[in-house]
């Protein structure tokens, strides 16, 4: 029960301490933004913008989620060691295990919060992307316009929050302002869910393409799987190396099929490497979207042990690491 | 009662510790065979110049690193178990806090790691903020603070258990003289209630008033310990202290003396050092002349006391 509360306290912390860096707001609200500017920027492709804004928002939370997950579980583990912290934590009860464990919590927390921002945002731009509607007399493409910028207005009020409460009351500017963006994204998805994208009311849960859920869980499994990668590189090496041998795997995964899968049943190497690189495509589902169908349960339990095992994984092999480790 | 007070708290054999570079080969010898015993309720020094493994020393006592050969016993337990180190409390070299917290928050977050219940842990942090000092700072993000600052918020973490062994690295690095003073004051306050001190220091003025015993290391091997009063004394020399003496007095005393035991007999008007000259100096400032000197000392958490 003391390890449990120990390691609630362990991960609050750094979840709380990575959110209030200026980089991983940075990371948050430039993922949103330009998420949210995608139906603007992309216009009449003969209505194919919901699936080009659908795309390109899902591949902005993939790379940027790479960057949250390396940058976070960074400065969990490799800046708390460089910068001695780490050192006052484990003078006190408790052990390395609690310790990288709770890291590592405390990452996937913040690759939550950073999800959570992504998907409601990929879910409000699929939304304001234009489409074509046939419907008491309208008939024509609508690109729903009081919801874009509804959108835009939540990024801007959160920022706006979150310097006002940092000059009234000195709180950290980066979790507030997070804080605040996930309330309004929130609140904007409710909004949109109550009226469709002429303006008028409609029953709730059927304005919203909400087979986009289960597309951006994956993603999000993929990059909790990415942190248990970056804490473990990070009981070895630092910073930096940490985030380039991230940004390589992830190229790696994303070409696996191609590089060694097509080779995996004539060559023991290509078998090896297939196992042995985390294959990202099977939490890359956006073209099941696109041929109209949606991510079936079976795929999802599937996916979500495939990367349970992985970063298991990784996690025994990062805890062995850091056991033995010089602090 | 006695024996318990004479036992050993620490007994370090034959330690020593190698760092390694990246590819596993040998780079620096930082200690090298160092042999130790600290009794409880002792303040007891490592001293050395700089590089000479003070640092390292304590990191091993504290599992932080792995020894490369050698033993500790710690607490009839070894370093890194998790019920020894319950029951110590470090302040490292430079003060490590997490920039983006206030020292509110820093000392409720390692009091939850002590598994405290949250009115001990506010009850605590209040104490040890105001003792520090830092109360009206208590609410300022860490990464402001000055290095004193910074260090004293370090102190109150490291006492929030109420050790039993308190090791501290360089433990008044950073702070002003009032802030040294009141550091030993402290230091020797909780010796005197039983508590173990292990402290490190080049600053040697520091150390002299407060060690019990000292090692002395160079190069990562002791050179030389021991009681600090047998290691200073000058054991062919003594003075007499006396109040300031009219000119006659003083000239017929040094003749008295010089006559019965025949031997030279000097005089001398002890002067302050610098140190206690300041804290007088800033003590009057603060008070008011007439105050009196301890009025500037901070109280002593409560939760310390015994
Ligand atoms: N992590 C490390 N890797 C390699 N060498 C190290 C490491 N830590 C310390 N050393 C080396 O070990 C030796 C002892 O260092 P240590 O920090 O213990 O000295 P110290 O007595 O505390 O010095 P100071 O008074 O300056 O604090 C030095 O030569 C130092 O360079
Ligand atoms: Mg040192």
């Amino acid at each position: 029960m003391f390890r449990l509360r120990q390691a609630v306290a362990l991960a609050g912390l750094t979840a709380l301490e990575a959110l209030r860096q200026p980089v991983c707001l940075l990371l948050i609200l430039v993922s949103s933004t330009l998420t949210a500017l995608l139906p603007f920027l992309i216009l009449h492709r003969f209505g194919e913008d919901g699936k080009l804004v659908r795309d390109s928002a899902f591949a902005l939370h993939a790379v940027f989620g790479v960057f949250v997950a390396g940058y976070a579980a960074t400065t969990a583990l490799s800046r708390e060691l460089e910068s001695g912290t780490a050192l006052v934590v484990l003078s006190k009860p408790v052990s390395r295990d609690c310790f990288f464990l709770s890291k590592f919590v405390g990452v996937v927390g913040v690759v939550g919060v950073f999800s959570l921002c992504a998907g409601l945002t990929t879910l409000l731009a699929e939304r304001v992307a234009e489409r074509f509607v046939n419907r008491d007399g309208v008939a024509g493409f609508v690109t729903d316009g009081q919801t874009g910028a509804l959108l835009i207005a939540v990024m801007v009020a959160a920022c706006v929050v979150g310097a006002v409460v940092n000059y009234k009351r000195q709180r950290p500017f980066g979790s507030v302002t997070t804080t605040a963006l996930l309330g309004g994204l929130l609140l904007c998805v409710v909004l949109a869910s109550c009226f469709d994208r002429t303006g008028q009311w409609a029953p709730f849960a059927t304005r919203l393409d909400w087979r986009l859920v289960p597309v951006s869980v994956l993603i999000t499994l993929g990059l909790v799987v990415m942190s248990s990668l970056a804490m473990t590189l990070s009981t070895v090496v630092g910073m930096v190396p940490t985030l380039a041998s991230c940004s390589a795997v992830f190229a790696l995964g994303m070409m696996s099929d191609y590089l060694f899968g097509l080779h995996a049943t004539e060559s023991l190497w290509a078998g090896l490497l297939y196992s042995a690189v985390p294959n990202w495509q099977h939490f890359w589902v956006c073209d099941q979207l696109n041929a109209g169908g949606s991510i079936t349960g079976g795929y999802m339990g599937l996916a979500a042990l495939y990367a349970l095992v992985y970063a298991s994984a990784l996690l025994c092999l990062g805890t062995v690491l850091f056991r033995q480790k010089d602090v | 009662m006695q024996e318990k007070a004479n036992s050993t708290i620490l007994e370090v054999v034959q330690l020593t510790k190698v760092f390694c570079d990246f590819w596993r080969r040998p780079k620096v010898r930082a200690v090298d065979g160092l042999n130790l015993s600290v009794r409880r309720g002792e303040i007891f020094g490592l001293l050395g110049p700089n590089g000479s493994g003070k640092s390292t020393t304590i990191k091993l006592l504290l599992g932080l690193l792995h020894p490369t050969e050698g033993s500790i016993r710690l607490m009839e337990g070894r370093p890194g178990d998790v019920a020894v180190h319950r029951r110590i409390g470090y302040l490292p070299e430079v003060s490590h806090l997490y920039r983006y917290l206030t020292p509110r928050e820093t000392l409720l977050f390692y009091g939850r790691l002590f598994d405290l219940s949250a009115r001990e842990r506010r009850a605590r942090t209040d104490q040890l903020l105001e003792m520090t000092g830092l109360t009206a700072a208590a609410d300022r993000a860490v990464g402001e603070f000055s290095k004193g600052m910074a260090r004293r918020l370090g102190l109150a973490q490291a006492l929030l258990n109420a050790p039993e062994l308190l090791i501290l690295d360089e433990p008044t690095s950073g702070l002003d003289p009032m802030g040294c003073r009141q550091v030993k004051e402290m230091l020797r306050a909780l010796a005197d209630q039983g508590t173990t001190i292990l402290l490190t220091s080049h600053l040697l003025a520091d150390v002299e008033h407060i060690c019990d015993r000292v090692v002395i290391m160079y190069n990562g091997k002791p050179r030389a310990a021991g009681n600090l009063r047998d290691l200073l004394a000058t054991p062919d020399r003594m003075t007499l202290d006396l109040p300031v003496l009219d000119a006659a007095t003083t000239r017929r005393l040094l003749q008295t003396i010089r006559e019965t035991c025949d031997c030279e007999a000097e005089l001398s008007r002890p002067s302050m050092n610098l140190e206690e000259f300041f804290v007088r100096v800033v003590r009057e400032a603060t008070n008011g002349a007439s105050a009196a000197p301890e009025a500037a000392t901070p109280r002593m958490a409560a939760f310390l006391e015994k």
